[in-house]
């Protein structure tokens, strides 16, 4: 019998300390972004355990996107404590489940957490087949020929084994954001973050790239999304977090779309609904 | 009462002359703009950095920016040896006069060609977790380099032109060998003008090699001479799509690989 082992995870030793509960993956307190004297994140905390599908939400300018990009340090918050697998980013905590937890490196990281653009970035002198190469000999200091048959189980998962030697221009919208989705996943990251993914797609591109993201949630990838296509969000959101003025305004499970309490978040659903 | 007779003949009897100078000169050119390519790339991050190092580089690129080839020549071939008592061979003297001005030009090409690429791509190369240095030559240099080519080309081309100017210090190139024509034939008009033509013929052909490597850095890579380098490639990926396309559909499970 074949035991599988879990990679060891730097989260393993506070699992101990809290007994019977479930230990974020991202765990963000008191979190803090200014740019200049304009404050954008005024104290931001939020738990985000494995397996879990978070959808930020809020209007232009809310922060929402600030956040997500504060997870893997694009943004270097101003203050405020980031633990991501078990490892303090930014300023450490003196108390509660993570006080004391070892300090990270970016580089580190990024290697944990894969991230979707809203403009899919993906490399344009690189075919999609090479996009993904790049990184996995890069990061993951793989072979020429290992990583290419990676990169081609990727391009075959998004449905784009087909377009494995197209350069980005020579794809569609949707085709680029589903070979950024497949380069960020052939990384395993422990979570995924989407910011605004589908926005930058002409309306009928959309739905290929959130089938794509249909089928990532279904695998049990930890996600954080930042999203206006609220039917995707009730369908997937465990976890949804209403912002507004970089402050969280509520927080709601999957009766959220139903059932949010405040005037400000209600007013927003029937904005976009 | 007639006038001194053009002799064209004389372009034909002299053209290994002629076309050895210019040899000479694309040699001195070709050398310098390898070295530019490489100091010029150097200040232009320097510039573009916030260190007190950005000031330096940037009094480098205006100072040399405005000085002229004969004067930077001068500088190198006897200024240095007077001052420290260093000699240099007269082709060295040019690559290194060129390079000095070039370099500026180079680093203002390249600074400008590296804020063009979109921030994004550098985000996402960030993001994938790839190390700094790695960004920068596998994400942000090739794009940026695709922007500066075209003026690296038109530089290229100045660089050449520039060398006449080294006549002054005897190096053998197309101007010093029509010099030395000249003085034995007394065709100043011809003679000249077959210089002049054959530094716009060599500008046609620097053209024509910078814009075949412009074709190999589109994407994708266009013409006969990209089908032939990315043969291999080409059929490595045709075999993987075959391979892979081979395979029942697979839902988005974790990879197995």
């Amino acid at each position: 019998m074949t035991t599988v082992t879990e990679p060891e995870s730097v989260a393993a030793p506070f699992a101990a300390s809290g007994v019977g509960r479930r230990v974020p993956i991202v765990s963000i307190e008191g979190l803090r972004k200014s740019f200049g004297s304009v404050e954008v994140l005024s104290g931001i905390d939020l738990d985000v355990h494995p397996g879990e599908h978070v959808v930020l939400l809020g209007p232009s300018g809310s922060g929402k996107s600030t956040v997500l990009r504060s997870i893997n340090l694009l943004e270097r918050p101003s203050a405020g404590s980031l633990v991501v697998d078990g490892r303090e980013h930014a300023t450490p905590r003196s108390s509660g489940l993570f006080a004391g937890a070892p300090r990270g490196t970016a580089l580190q990281l990024r290697r944990t957490v894969g991230m979707v653009f809203q403009q899919f970035n993906l490399f344009g002198h690189l075919s999609a087949l090479d996009n993904i190469v790049l990184p996995l000999r890069s990061v993951r200091r793989m072979s020429r020929r290992d990583a290419e048959e990676r990169a081609a189980v990727e391009l075959r998962r998004v449905g784009l084994i087909a377009r494995a030697g197209h350069y980005p221009n020579q794809l569609s919208g949707g085709q680029q954001q589903r070979v950024a989705i497949a380069r960020a996943l052939a990384l395993d990251p422990q979570v995924m973050l989407f910011d605004e993914p589908t926005s930058a797609l002409d309306p009928e591109l959309v739905g290929e790239v959130l089938r794509t993201m249909r089928l990532v949630a279904e695998t049990g990838m930890t996600m954080i999304v930042v999203t206006h296509e609220i039917g995707f969000a009730r369908e997937v959101g465990d976890l949804n977090v209403f912002l507004e003025h970089g402050k969280v305004v509520e927080t709601g499970g999957r009766e959220f779309y139903d059932e949010c309490r405040s005037q400000r978040a209600r007013d927003f659903l029937q904005a976009v609904r | 009462m007639d006038g001194p007779t053009l002799d064209w003949s004389l372009v034909w009897d002299s053209r290994q002359l002629l076309l050895d100078g210019l040899v000479v000169a694309v040699q001195v050119s070709a050398t310098a703009l390898a070295l530019s390519v490489a100091l010029g790339l150097v200040l232009a991050l320097l510039r573009t950095s916030s260190t007190p190092l950005s000031w330096i580089a940037a009094g480098y690129i205006n100072i040399f920016r405005g000085v002229p080839a004969l004067v930077s020549v001068i500088w190198v071939y006897f200024g240095v040896s007077l001052a420290f008592g260093l000699t240099f061979t007269v082709f060295q003297a040019g690559v290194i006069a060129l390079t000095l001005l070039y370099s500026a030009f180079l680093a203002e090409i390249f600074r400008s060609a590296l804020s063009a690429v979109p921030p994004g791509l550098k985000e996402a190369g960030q993001a994938l977790g790839l190390h700094p240095s790695r960004v920068f030559f596998s994400v942000t240099l090739p794009q940026a380099g695709k922007i500066a080519l075209p003026n690296i080309g038109s530089m290229f081309i100045g660089m050449v032109k520039d060398t006449s100017t080294f006549t002054v210090i005897g190096l053998l190139e197309v101007v010093r060998v029509t010099q030395n024509l000249v003085s034995t034939t007394f065709q100043p008009f011809v003679l000249y003008t077959a210089a002049a033509a054959i530094y716009v013929l060599a500008a046609f052909v620097i053209d024509f090699g910078f814009r075949l490597v412009e074709n190999l850095m589109t994407s994708p890579p266009q013409g006969r001479l990209a089908r032939a380098l990315r043969a291999r490639k080409r059929a490595r990926v045709e075999r993987l799509i075959a391979a892979h396309s081979r395979e029942p559909d697979e839902p988005l499970t974790p990879a197995a690989v």
